[in-house]
Parts: C-alpha cells; sequence; structure tokens
C-alpha cells in the first residue's frame, strides 16, 4: 500500500474531496449520517420545541427552529403544572433504589461470588428466571396481595412512594447482583486471601479490598438502578393516582392526555426528565456499556 | 506436618468444618435481604397469578381476595372468546396473533439495524467514541419522553413534521393519520421499537465482533475474497450465537413490553398486544381474574416457544 496524499500541494475543496472518497467511503458516510440523523432529530425536535409558544405549535407547519429561546413552556410547567413536585417525587423513588439496590446487590454478590454454599447454584437460577416475568403478569396479584396486607397493617397501597422502591428493587436487584458478581469475579481471589491471612475478618476484606477494587462496577449499579427507577412507567401508572405523588412519567402522561393539546410543555417536561439522564449515562459511558452488555438490561 | 498427632488432625479437620458451615451462614446472611424481596415481590405473585386467574376477582372483593368464588377456566374462556383477543379477518388480527407478529418482526428489525450499527462502528473513524455514545441514546432515554416525541413527529395533523416533509416531498397529497391507520400503525410501531431498541443489539454484536480473530480476514484476503464474501463466510458464522442469544433476549423482552405501544397508541388501531390487554382487563374494566388468564396466556406462550426454541438450538449445536 502506498502512503495516502495527504501532504500534495493544495488542490481545490472537490479536487481534494474526490482523492479521498471511495465508493466504500461514501456509502459508510452516508449511512452514518442517515444513523445520526435518525436517532438525534427526536431529541433535537424535543429540546427544540420546549422553547416554542402556543402560536409557534399551533401554525399549519411546522416550526423547525424556534424564533427564540423563549421559557413560556417551562414557566407553564412549573406554575400550573407544579412539576416541581413530581421531580422531587422521582428523586424520592430513584436515589432510596439505587442506594439500597447497591447495598443489597453488594452483599448477594460477594455471597455469590466468593463464598461456597450449598444450594447456591439454584438460587442464583431463580433469581435469572426474573428475566422471563412479565411486569404486567406480576402487577395484579401484586396489587392485590399488597392491598390485603396494607389493610392488615396498616398503610396505603395507592400513593405510597415506598411500595414503588421495593417493586423496583425486586425488578433491579438480580440483574444488579449478577452485574457485580461478575465483576467481583474478576478481581483475584488471592488478594483477599492475604488480607485474610493479615488477620482481617471478612467483613474487613469486603471493605477494604473488595469494594474499593469494585468501585466501577458499583458506580455503574447505582446508575442502571436510577435509571430504571426514573424511567419506570407501568408500576407508577398502577400504583399512583393522587397527581401530587405522581413521578415525572406518569405526570407527563397526564399533561399529554389533557384534552387541551400542550406539546411543548410536554417536551419541556420530557426535556427535564431526559437531560439527567443523557448527561450521567455520557459521564459514565465507558462503565455502563460493559455492564450493559455484560449483563444484559433488562429493557 | 506428617508427625502431627492424631488428635491435632481430627481438631484441624473439625476446625476446617466448621469454618465452612460459618461461611455458608455468612453467604445466607448475606443474600437474605435479596431473597426475601426477589421472593415476596417476584415468585410468590407469579404462582399467585396462577391462583387469581382460576378465581372471580374484581374491586368487589380485592380486600378480600383470598375468598373469591372458584370459577374454573371461565376467565380464559373468556379471554379467548374476547373481540380484542381473537383472530377475526386479517384487518382484525386480534392482540394474540398481533403480539406473535409485532414481537417476531420487531426483534429481527431490532437486531438487523443492531448488526448495521455495529459494523459501522467496527470500522475506525475519528468521531467513533461519540457517535457509539449518540447511538445509545434512544436506548437510555426516558421510554415517556421518546414515546411522546415520536407521537408528536407523526401527528396526524399536516403541523405533523412526518406529514410536512411527505407532502413537500410530493409523497402524499393529504396529511395521514399514521398512528390511527390500521396496518400503517402496527408498522410505526415496529419501526419505533426497531429505533429504540438496536442500541442493545448493536453492543452486543460490536462487543462479538471486536473479538474476531483478525487472522480470519487476511487468510481471506490472501484467497481473494471479497468485502461481501468475508461478511458472509466469517462476520456471521462467528457472530452465530450472539445472534442467538440475543434473539432469543429481545423477543421475551418484546412480548412482555407494556409501555411502548400503551404510550404510542393505547393499543388501538389494530396494535393491541397481549401485555396491553392484560392491563385493560385489570384496570380498565376492574376485572382482575380475567386480566390474570390473559397474563398467564402470554407467559404460556413464551414458555412454549422456549421450549422449542431450546429445543432446536441445543439439536443444532450438538450437530454441529
Amino acid at each position: 500500500m502506498t502512503t495516502k496524499s495527504y501532504d500534495h500541494r493544495p488542490k481545490n475543496f472537490i479536487e481534494h474531496l474526490a482523492s479521498r472518497m471511495s465508493w466504500g467511503k461514501f456509502i459508510f458516510a452516508m449511512t452514518l449520517f442517515f444513523f445520526l440523523a435518525m436517532v438525534l432529530f427526536p431529541f433535537y425536535w424535543m429540546v427544540a420545541s420546549s422553547f416554542k409558544t402556543y402560536a409557534e405549535i399551533g401554525g399549519r407547519h411546522p416550526v423547525y427552529i424556534p424564533s427564540a429561546l423563549r421559557w413560556d413552556a417551562y414557566k407553564e410547567l412549573f406554575g400550573y403544572w407544579n412539576f416541581q413536585r413530581n421531580i422531587l417525587n422521582s428523586f424520592l423513588v430513584a436515589i432510596p433504589t439505587s442506594i439500597i439496590a447497591v447495598i443489597l446487590s453488594t452483599m448477594g454478590a460477594y455471597a455469590s461470588a466468593r463464598l461456597k454454599f450449598r444450594g447456591k447454584d439454584a438460587m442464583l437460577n431463580s433469581i435469572l428466571i426474573i428475566y422471563l416475568f412479565p411486569g404486567i403478569l406480576l402487577i395484579i396479584p401484586l396489587f392485590a396481595m399488597l392491598a390485603k396486607i396494607g389493610g392488615l397493617i396498616g398503610f396505603n397501597v395507592q400513593d405510597n412512594l415506598g411500595i414503588l422502591v421495593f417493586t423496583y428493587l425486586a425488578q433491579t436487584l438480580p440483574v444488579a447482583l449478577y452485574m457485580l458478581a461478575n465483576y467481583f469475579r474478576t478481581i483475584p481471589e488471592e488478594i483477599e486471601q492475604a488480607a485474610l491471612i493479615d488477620g482481617c475478618t471478612r467483613s474487613q476484606v469486603i471493605w477494604k479490598v473488595t469494594l474499593p477494587l469494585s468501585i466501577p462496577a458499583l458506580v455503574s449499579v447505582v446508575i442502571y438502578t436510577f435509571m430504571i427507577a426514573w424511567n419506570e412507567f407501568l408500576y407508577a401508572l398502577v400504583f399512583l393516582n393522587s397527581r401530587d405523588m405522581f413521578t415525572m412519567p406518569i405526570k407527563i402522561n397526564t399533561i399529554f392526555n389533557d384534552p387541551t393539546p400542550r406539546p411543548h410543555v410536554v417536551m419541556a417536561a420530557s426535556t427535564i426528565m431526559t437531560i439527567p439522564i443523557i448527561i450521567l449515562f455520557l459521564a459514565m459511558e465507558r462503565y455502563l456499556t460493559e455492564g450493559l452488555s455484560a449483563g444484559g438490561v433488562k429493557g | 506436618m506428617t508427625s502431627l498427632p492424631e488428635a491435632t488432625k481430627k481438631y484441624q479437620k473439625k476446625r476446617w468444618a466448621s469454618l465452612q458451615a460459618q461461611e455458608a451462614r455468612l453467604a445466607w446472611k448475606l443474600l437474605l435481604p435479596t431473597a426475601i424481596i426477589v421472593f415476596g415481590l417476584v415468585i410468590f405473585p407469579a404462582i399467585f397469578s396462577i391462583w387469581i386467574s382460576f378465581h372471580k376477582v374484581n374491586l368487589s372483593n380485592l380486600n378480600d381476595v383470598f375468598h373469591a368464588p372458584y370459577v374454573g377456566l371461565d376467565n380464559y374462556h373468556r379471554v379467548i372468546t374476547d373481540y380484542a383477543f381473537k383472530w377475526t379477518s386479517w384487518k382484525n388480527m386480534g392482540a394474540y396473533i398481533t403480539s406473535i407478529v409485532y414481537s417476531f418482526v420487531s426483534t429481527i428489525v431490532t437486531i438487523i439495524v443492531g448488526l448495521i450499527a455495529a459494523l459501522l462502528l467496527n470500522r475506525p473513524f475519528r468521531a467513533r467514541g461519540v457517535s457509539r455514545a449518540v447511538f445509545l441514546f434512544p436506548y437510555v432515554a426516558p421510554i415517556v419522553s421518546v414515546a411522546f416525541v415520536w407521537r408528536w413527529l407523526l401527528d396526524p395533523r399536516p403541523s405533523g413534521v412526518a406529514n410536512d416533509i411527505l407532502m413537500r416531498l410530493n409523497l402524499i397529497s393529504r396529511p395521514l393519520g399514521f398512528l390511527s391507520t390500521p396496518g400503517l400503525a402496527l408498522i410505526l410501531v415496529i419501526v419505533f421499537t426497531g429505533w429504540r431498541y438496536f442500541p442493545f443489539a448493536m453492543l452486543m454484536i460490536l462487543a462479538r465482533l471486536q473479538a474476531i480473530d483478525r487472522t480470519l480476514y487476511e487468510a481471506a484476503d490472501v484467497d481473494g475474497a471479497n468485502t461481501w464474501a468475508k461478511f458472509i463466510n466469517i462476520t456471521i458464522p462467528e457472530l452465530r450465537y450472539v445472534l442467538g442469544a440475543l434473539f432469543l433476549l429481545r423477543l421475551i423482552w418484546t412480548f412482555n413490553k407494556f409501555d411502548d405501544i400503551y404510550l404510542l397508541t393505547g393499543g388501538g388501531f389494530g396494535t393491541n398486544v397481549l401485555p396491553v390487554l392484560t392491563y385493560q382487563f385489570s384496570f380498565r374494566l376492574f376485572n382482575f381474574g380475567v386480566g390474570a388468564a390473559a397474563a398467564m396466556i402470554l407467559l404460556l406462550t413464551l414458555i412454549i416457544f422456549l421450549v422449542f426454541y431450546v429445543g432446536l438450538f441445543m439439536r443444532s449445536t450438538e450437530e454441529a
């Protein structure tokens, strides 16, 4: 192969382009462009539309670029729709879910990666069966069961964010445990044994050796569970009834189904819900993609 | 160590056994919270769901569900004779057939799009890292936001983006009701599913692509094979297992998926699927028994499919 002609004397732009193009490259570039456009356009539309006015969304033709950054939609969202309450609810569900999930799954994953005990395989297999169960199948018995237990010991099943945290834990723990156990297995056991021989107890080993080495995996479990709880729709739809208790997805659904169409307000709310997730994802992309492809996130 | 007295040996053995028991106790203690949550909120409800599907449970006796009257197969009978469930004609396929068509076609679409994206990203180019991150957006973004953006892009009024573009290109003369036209709605729901879930397939395929031995391609180059021949004879066989696993996973998840179709069409216009139908029975008509029966039919279909798939898959790997 000859070296490429990057440093030839200046040609005009078209010649320069043509000399570096081939049919293969052209098809490649077009496909890539097509993919990027298809993926990004809905996101562009979401953010751009959140800055439109009633006039711009009600016109005969769609407005592709809003005339100015107008905050009408956001004002309506935080004024009339009291959306800050729903943002708070989403945090109140997602943060406890991710913290409890990472603690419990660390414990379980350590047990299944390092300790020997009878019934381990059966236990792990039964945890993985959850992949198969449709959420819609579980929600009817959960609803009936929790209504019964709630009646007995006196808590309300409806509009109870704590109940939602528990149902999200049930959905996320198996995958979180699986991801962490896989990671723990990559840490050489000799390091832990050395600490044990030096006189550490098991819990000291976990705290001082295993966990500091597993920070990337722990971070990705926290983010993964946070994202699931933040995005979840079906369980929140069934378990929440009052507007004050709605998490963001349910509130957006309510705004969307309001008799007066307010697409720009829906887009403003969607933007608020989507941006933190995208930022979180971009910041942690390296860890997350490993987790996504290793564990296979249910979705 | 050979000269140790018998007593010491015995002591050591005992101590070892007790250490093992200690380890097992610790393991169970560590696993207990997860096990309780998973058992209480997944495995028990799943079994309870079978029970509910044979009993008459509605809003009036929900608080006293354990005394619900037994109705045998009545709930199942109601589901399979329901107009929304059963096949009546090509124009009205019913939720059961629609579910199967939707899941199979969108799984295949998702995998093909994911494969193309993975092949794109497998070539070195300058913006590769950024492109990979951007490709994952549809998968990580909240379903509610992306579904509503799509709904608005596909708005039936002339101010909808899809209508506007198609009308400017003179491909259509009047605005189309994309998500309210039977047939077209199902196709678009499948397109949406492909758009949203291809990144998962892409990631798994990309990981496998990067593990393929380069020397296979070099050998093919020596033999004078062209790109297409290399793709068919090296890449696809190397991806066989990952594609098989992806097909299985995505098919199960798509078959179980409620959000996408509920948010895009609400299950109307020939897009009703079993999860949405289950929701409608349970939380629109508040007939939980019938809802549970619909969910059991869904699960049974899935299990039958799995048995066939595993049977086929096992046989083909044994032959290989």
